[in-house]
């Protein structure tokens, strides 16, 4: 059966008496992508606010984490600057750097994703069999220069450092970086850390390694490049990020936003129980729920709760009406579902409250 | 600073509070704020409190962590 492959139609091939067409342009549901949002459309956390980088490595856009060892050198939001995106693209990572800080030897500053093991199990790597990967990514910088990132493996002892040049200052810039696949170091292929992807905003020279090849140990960056935080007021801005098999850089991976949210969602969530049925223990201070999760998680999550609903931190019985709680897990969370209990701020509920409705959003990370 | 809680069906402690931010963190090796604090414990960066709020020597709490998963 012939098919024909075109840059217009994209893949036609006869059926029966007619032919079948695949749009060339047709959103992508699979995975050529292995970096989740990496047009940094979703910003479930931080809802477009800044998130300033700490040693705790915060995350600021879905996926993407801000870390700076010392902490504080640089921020992170989603769209800062509200420069007009590469085109095909709405949104980007905005970095600004804090101060004019110099880089000692064991600093770090990095802007990260890490993909989950069981996302990149099929490019072999650690083995003879391992795949050529490709990095491409729009890049806008107040400096020039050449800059630096690097892939690293679970461990964090197996880096590839790369570099990229920034030719014209405040101007979008496509760059793409080919990786020949590594056939040492120890990969994560289940739901651990399986690659991390690094772009570097300054680090010192103990991590810092030649560019171009697989190395023992952690490097985040190339030696010689550029240190973003070692101007003030410096900007970086990155988006349309993208990590798939093969030696060529192809368009980027648009996938629906209902799918890269729920690809998101896997690592966090966010569950309002916003009239959630609660089971009241009558003469007690406290009532015990339950919410399911949308997307099951990648490991049982850590869970916070959050009063930002209308009328958030309450439950609400018939026979008493609204009153304050404080809400705390009352059983392990698991990978599907939050158990937990509200307790009275004051007073235990009447005799007469059996059965009533929580207010509370949960908050729910299972972040590599 | 982490408190240890207890489940509520079973009475056994197998979850643990970050009193920081008030989250709850399952004894589950997968996940990252489970590994930071055992970690944090174990190099005696935080501080532990049993279930009923009271503070334990690092001692205790390292040997409580090395019994973890």
């Amino acid at each position: 059966m012939p098919i024909t492959l075109d840059g217009t139609n994209g893949i036609t091939t006869p059926m029966y008496n007619g032919s079948i067409t695949a749009n060339a342009v047709t959103p992508s549901v699979n995975m050529k992508n292995r970096i989740i949002n990496g047009a940094m459309v979703i910003d479930q956390r931080n809802a477009g606010a800044s998130v300033t980088a700490l040693n705790t490595a915060p995350y600021t856009v879905d996926r993407f984490y801000a870390l700076s060892v010392p902490s504080s050198k640089y921020t992170v939001q989603q769209n800062a600057g509200s420069v007009t995106p590469p085109a095909g693209f709405t949104n980007y990572a905005g970095i600004t750097s804090t101060s004019a800080y110099s880089i000692a030897s064991t600093d770090y500053m990095l802007f990260r994703q890490v993909i989950e093991g069981y996302n990149i199990a099929d490019l072999g790597y650690g083995t003879a069999n391992a795949k050529t990967v490709t990095l491409s990514f729009w890049v806008r910088s107040s400096l020039t220069g050449t800059f630096g990132g690097s892939l690293s493996n679970t461990s964090s002892d197996y880096s590839y450092p790369f570099s990229y040049t920034i030719s014209s200052a405040n101007t979008w810039e496509y760059k793409t970086i080919t990786i020949a696949g590594p056939t040492s170091g120890t990969w994560n292929t289940t739901n651990g850390v399986g690659i991390a992807v690094t772009w570097s905003l300054g680090t010192g020279s103990t991590y810092s390694g030649t560019a171009g090849a697989w190395a023992a140990g952690f490097y985040g960056s190339a030696t010689g490049a550029t240190s973003v935080v070692g101007t003030n007021g410096a900007t970086f801005y990155l988006t349309g990020c993208q990590l798939e098999i093969g030696s060529t850089a192809t368009s980027f991976d648009y996938r629906p936003y209902g799918t890269e949210l729920q690809l998101c969602q896997r690592y966090y969530q966010v569950t309002d129980a916003n009239g959630s049925p609660v089971n009241i223990y009558p003469g007690t201070p406290n009532a015990y729920a339950n919410v399911f999760l949308s997307v099951e998680m990648r490991a049982n999550p850590t869970v916070t709760f959050s009063n930002a609903i209308a009328a958030g931190g309450s439950v609400y019985s018939g026979a008493t009406g609204a009153v304050a709680c404080n809400y705390a897990t009352n059983q392990p969370p698991t990978v599907r579902s939050v158990s937990y209990a509200c307790s009275r701020t004051a007073g235990n509920f009447g005799a007469s409250d059996v059965c009533g409705h929580t207010y509370v959003r949960v908050l729910t990370s299972a972040e590599l | 600073m982490y408190k240890l809680i207890k489940n509520s069906l079973t009475n056994q402690i197998n979850f643990v509070e970050r009193l920081s931010d008030n989250a709850y963190i399952p004894f589950d090796p997968a996940n990252t704020d489970y590994a930071n604090f055992k970690r944090e414990i174990n190099e005696s960066v935080a501080e532990l409190q049993d279930a009923d709020g009271n503070l334990m020597t690092a001692e205790q709490a390292k040997q409580f962590v090395k019994e973890l998963p």
